[in-house]
Order: structure tokens, then sequence, then C-alpha cells
């Protein structure tokens, strides 16, 4: 039997973690819910965020959060682009064409991150002062709790631009009706531009924050995809507290597995459980999800 | 729809002339092993399993619309299992298992065909993204766990492979090898055409077209879902363990790694998804292109690859084929389909 420090250890670290899971799952969902569309880049979209937060650390030795915000600037651009340049020709042509596209995507910056930055791990030093806490239960590491945090605060403030603003209920209104939100004066096109955009900055972002606690190498990419798509389905598509919620508990459960499974089945375990719940309850544990 | 667009007369291999063509492309092929060198005869075999996978997942996805991107785990699991039958000592498995070469191969397809089998019924629960998802999530548990199972795979080591078919001098086990693919890639083509052509490929491509619709009709869109993913694993199972025992050397990391579900992808895209000699002509320009890109552009092939296939499934989604038929066969008939997709995007 594992000691019942190391469990509940491995459930608070699992938390941690799983609150970067489901901003990793955030843009994922969000796409997947206004464009219907997989965004099989994903994973890959996130290691090219990874790398900038990596470089701005390694070039300038700026906190990697700083990085984190560039990535997002750079990345919602990349989105809005790849928007505005090839996806508009296969959104809305059935499923085939939009996941080849993006699966080509995938190919060209796994390779780009390979030729360009080499295939060796690379990692950012969170470099601010303090060191972690023990809370009695367990020990949180200070890295791992900034970068909880922030991955929270990120998901709020997401859940808040698409609750609050004009742009965000145009968002909302074209993921629940295009042709209706057409209708109603909204620019559906410029509203998929700013949705691949957001989609892809959340990635960045989430890409940002986990080089500060794993080391990242160009073929992260398929990985992290399937660990976010797995959140999108436990959570139901669509839903940010239910991707949240998804987050926690893929994070916890690959923890809870590694641990008395041992660390080579980590993520053995997220993909058992995705393939489950996909099977038995397709439409996610949380919230009224997309159709299968 | 308009990835898979049926036209009259699609078929190729109907035409006479074409029938000859072939049959001189096989004849050459035959002379491949003692005409030129070692490397050249296994960069053709190469390219031969590369027909068989792309033949085989576009009868998956092609044509029966299941996009699949889990290929990569049924061409491992034939290599690995046909490894196991020949070489049973290295994976710590009784020597009276063992059987010849021929018949493990065979064996390693069969294996791969038994898994669709069984995974079958419940992965067809999912439809559309959730099914490619699901078959990548698939791939990525079979290739952990088999990496994780040292004592079965050699996992990160990798596994050897005892074979030896060589003649003598004159014919070397890669010869022989190389024979036994070529035999087995017409074998993957006659068997895919005959399907595609009979009633089986119409109900394929009833479900593709429109799901809800066919069953309605009578169509049971799991019969075929599953007709189509067991003949394809076969084949891919087939490909891998053939291609195991021709490079004797196998391993979780490189076998059954996504880059073989790419490679089909790609090679169908190239060549014209849904159309049946699409794959082949991919796999011919894929393999140059594969040559020649590394030979060009270095380290950045597999990027054009990707730009490749994305400019193809935007700009020319019948692929090679729709281009060769529009301007060497002859006119296309629906000009609504394929040939003006550009314009139709618009």
């Amino acid at each position: 039997m594992v000691a019942s420090d190391l469990v509940s250890q491995a459930v608070v670290n699992g938390l941690l973690l799983g609150g970067i899971y489901a901003l990793a799952a955030l843009g994922l969902s969000l796409v997947f819910g206004i464009m219907d569309i997989v965004n099989l880049a994903h994973g890959h979209m996130l290691m090219v965020g990874a790398y900038i937060a990596i470089l701005v650390f390694t070039a300038t030795g700026i906190t990697p959060l700083v990085g984190m915000l560039l990535a997002m600037v750079l990345m919602f651009g990349l989105g809005a682009v790849l928007q505005k340049v090839l996806l508009r020709h296969v959104v809305d042509e059935g499923i085939e064409q939009p996941i080849i596209v993006l699966f080509g995507l995938a190919l060209i910056l796994q390779n780009l991150g390979r030729v360009l930055l080499g295939g060796d791990a690379r990692t950012a030093e969170l470099g601010l002062p303090g060191s972690g806490m023990d809370i009695g239960i367990a020990y949180l590491s200070f890295p791992r709790t900034v970068t909880a945090i922030v991955a929270v605060v990120l998901i709020g403030a997401t859940w808040a631009f698409l609750q609050y603003t004009k742009t965000g209920q145009a968002i909302r209104a074209t993921a629940q009706n295009r042709t209706a939100a057409k209708y109603m004066g909204i620019d559906t096109d410029q509203i998929y531009v700013i949705t691949l955009g957001i989609g892809t900055a959340l990635a960045g972002a989430a890409g940002a924050l986990l080089s500060m606690l794993f080391p990242i190498d160009p073929y992260v990419g398929w990985s992290y995809l399937l660990k976010a798509f797995a959140v999108v389905v436990l959570g139901g598509v669509g839903s940010v507290l239910g991707t949240l919620v998804g987050g926690l508990v893929l994070g916890v459960s690959e923890n809870l597995g590694a641990l008395y499974l041992g660390g080579g089945y980590r993520n053995v375990v997220s993909l058992l459980i995705f393939l489950l719940v996909l099977l038995v309850k397709p439409e996610g544990l949380f919230g009224s999800g997309g159709e299968s | 729809m308009r990835l898979l667009t049926r036209r009259p007369g699609e078929s190729l291999v109907s035409d006479r002339r074409v029938q000859g063509a072939s049959a001189l492309v096989v004849l050459w092929l035959v002379t491949v092993p003692f005409t030129t060198t070692d490397s050249l005869t296994g960069l053709i075999l190469t390219g031969l399993v590369y027909v068989m996978l792309g033949v085989s997942w576009n009868l998956l996805a092609g044509y029966a619309g299941q996009i699949s991107l889990g290929h990569a785990a049924f061409f491992g699991m034939g290599a690995f299992v046909s490894a196991w039958l020949t070489t049973p000592s290295g994976a710590g498995l009784p020597e009276s298992i063992q059987l010849p070469i021929l018949v493990a191969i065979v064996v390693g397809g069969l294996a791969s065909a038994l898994i669709s089998l069984v995974i079958g019924p419940v992965i067809f629960r999912l439809r559309g993204h959730y099914f490619a998802i699901g078959t990548l999530a698939l791939a990525a548990v079979i290739e952990l766990v088999m990496l994780d199972r040292r004592d079965l795979t050699g996992g990160a080591t990798g596994y050897y492979v005892q074979g030896d078919l060589s003649f003598g001098e004159a014919v070397s086990h890669g010869d022989v090898m190389f024979f036994l693919t070529l035999l087995a890639t017409i074998i993957t083509v006659a068997v895919t055409y005959a399907i595609v052509r009979g009633p089986a490929g119409l109900g394929m491509k009833a479900i593709h077209d429109d799901e809800e619709a066919a069953s309605s009709l009578g169509v049971n869109p799991l019969k075929y879902k599953m007709y189509a993913f067991v003949v394809s694993s076969f084949f891919a199972g087939l490909a891998g363990a053939l291609y195991g025992h021709y490079t004797l050397y196998i391993a979780p990391e490189s076998t059954l790694a996504v880059t073989w579900t790419i490679d089909s992808l790609v090679v169908v895209i190239l060549g014209g998804m849904g159309t049946f000699s699409g794959p082949i002509f991919g796999s011919v320009l894929f393999l140059l292109l594969d040559n020649g890109l590394s030979a060009i552009v270095g380290g950045f092939s597999e990027a054009v690859e990707g730009i490749l296939i994305i400019a193809f499934i935007i700009f020319l989604p019948t692929g090679l084929y729709g281009l060769i038929k529009e301007y060497l066969v002859e006119e296309v008939t629906e000009t609504e389909t394929g040939s003006d997709a550009d314009v139709a995007h618009e």
C-alpha cells in the first residue's frame, strides 16, 4: 500500500497540474464548440508557445511569465492569420478537410521546431524569489502553485470575456447558430478569426506555463493534444467550468496512476480515461456538450 | 462531400491501355532486384509498403469515410506479432511457437485484423472528429504499452528479427523480401479493387456520403465500417510484417510511431482520396518527393510534406489522380465536382 502522504501529495500536485491542463484544453474546446473543427495542431501550437517562453527566458533571463504574455500575443496572430489564409477554405466543409489541413500544420510546426531549435528537451525557470509552502497534508511547490494560479486566472478571464463583452456575446451567438448570428449583423468570418486567435493564444499560454515545470521538446505536441482533448471530452465541449473540472480530474488521475502503476503509465492512464469517457458518455461528464 | 466523387468510368484499370501499362510496371518491378543496387531495391520496397498502407487506409478513410489516425498501430502490431513468431527467443517466448517466415508474416496481418475486429465495435461508437481522435489515442496507448513491455518488444533498444530467405549468392534476403512485398502489394490492390467495385464498396460509399440516409435505406453502417476496418488493418499488418522482416529490426518508437499514419495519409492525399488508383500514384510521388526533398531541403522535408497535403487538400482535392485523369486520360465528365474545387470554395 502506498503511504497516505504520498497519495495526498499526488492529489495536490494533480490539482495544480490540472489547472494548466484545463487551460490547455480551453482553446481546443472553444474552437471545437464554435467552429466545429478539432484543432489537431493544438498540441503543436502549445509547443510553439512553450518555445517562445523558453527563448525569451534563455536570451534575456526575464521571467517566463513575461514570455508567456509575448507568446499569447504572437500566437493570437498566428491563429488569426491561419484562419484568414488557410482554414477559411475548409471550415464548414465537413470534417475531412479541416482535419487533414490541421494535421499538415502540426507536421510543419513539429518539423520547424526540430530544425530551428534542435531535438533536445529544454525548459524555462520561473525566476521569482520564494520557496514552497507546507500545508500539512502536502507540500506546495512554488512553480507548480504559481503556474496553476496563472492558469486559473486566464481561464477566468476567458470566461468573463465570453460572458460580458460584446465580442464574447457575438462568439457565443455564432456558436449557437451561425446563420442566425449572421442575420443579426454579426461578421461571423471575423468571429472565426478571433476564435482561432484566442484558441491559439490559450494554447501558447498553457505551453509557456508547462515549460516552467517540464522539459519541452518538438515532439510533445501529440501527447498534449491528446491530454487536452481528454479534458474536453471529460468536461463537455464549449463548457468553461466543465473544462476546468475536466482538467483537475485528468491531473489528479494521471498523478495517482503514475503513483500506483509507475511513471511509464502516466500517459496511458490519461488516454484510457479519455477513451473510456468517450465511449461511455461522449457528451462529456459535465455540460451539454456537442453531438458525437 | 467533395473528397469522394464517383464519376462514370472512374476506374483507370478498366481501360485496356492501363491494364497493359500496369502489366509493364509489374514486369519492370520483377526485374528490379536484378538490375539495380540493393539500396535502390530497398527504396522501391519501401514504396510498395507505402502503396499497401495507402491503399488500405484509403479503403477505410476515402471510401468508408472513417478518418482513422491509428493506422500505425496496425502496421506496428503486424510487425511485432510476426517477429514474435519468427524470433520467439527475443521476446522470451517458447521456441515451439516458431513459424516459417512466410506463415508468420500472414499471421502478423491476421493479428492486426483480429485486433481491429475486437476494438471495431467499440471504437465505431465514435463518429467523425471523435473517431479520428479516438484512433489517435488508441495508437498512442498501444505504442506506450509496447514501449513499456521491454520483455516483449525490447523497449527503447528495439527487437532484432531473425530471418534469412536468401538463395545462394545470387538472390539475397532483401531480394526475396522484395518479391514477397511485390506479391503482397498486388494482392492488396486486387482485393481492394474487388471490394470497391463490388456491393460492399457501394455500401461503404453510401455511409461515407450520408450515414443517416444510408442507414434508413437499409445499409448497416457498422457492418461496412467493420468490413473496411478489418480488411484495412489486415493489409496494414501485412505491410508491417513484411517491412519488419526486410529491415530485420523493429522498435516500438519507430515501428509503431505516428509517422506511419502520416505517411499513409500523405500518400493518399497526394494521389487523391477516395479514388482507386490515387494511393498508387501518391506512393510514387511521395517516394520521389521524400528522397528528392531530403536532398534539396534537408531537414525540412516533413514541413514540405505538411505544406503539400494542405495545398493538395485545399486546391487539388482529387490529387494527382484527378490531375492525370483530367489532362491525360479523359475529360472529367461532371464538372461540378473536383476539377473546379478551388472556385467552389469561394
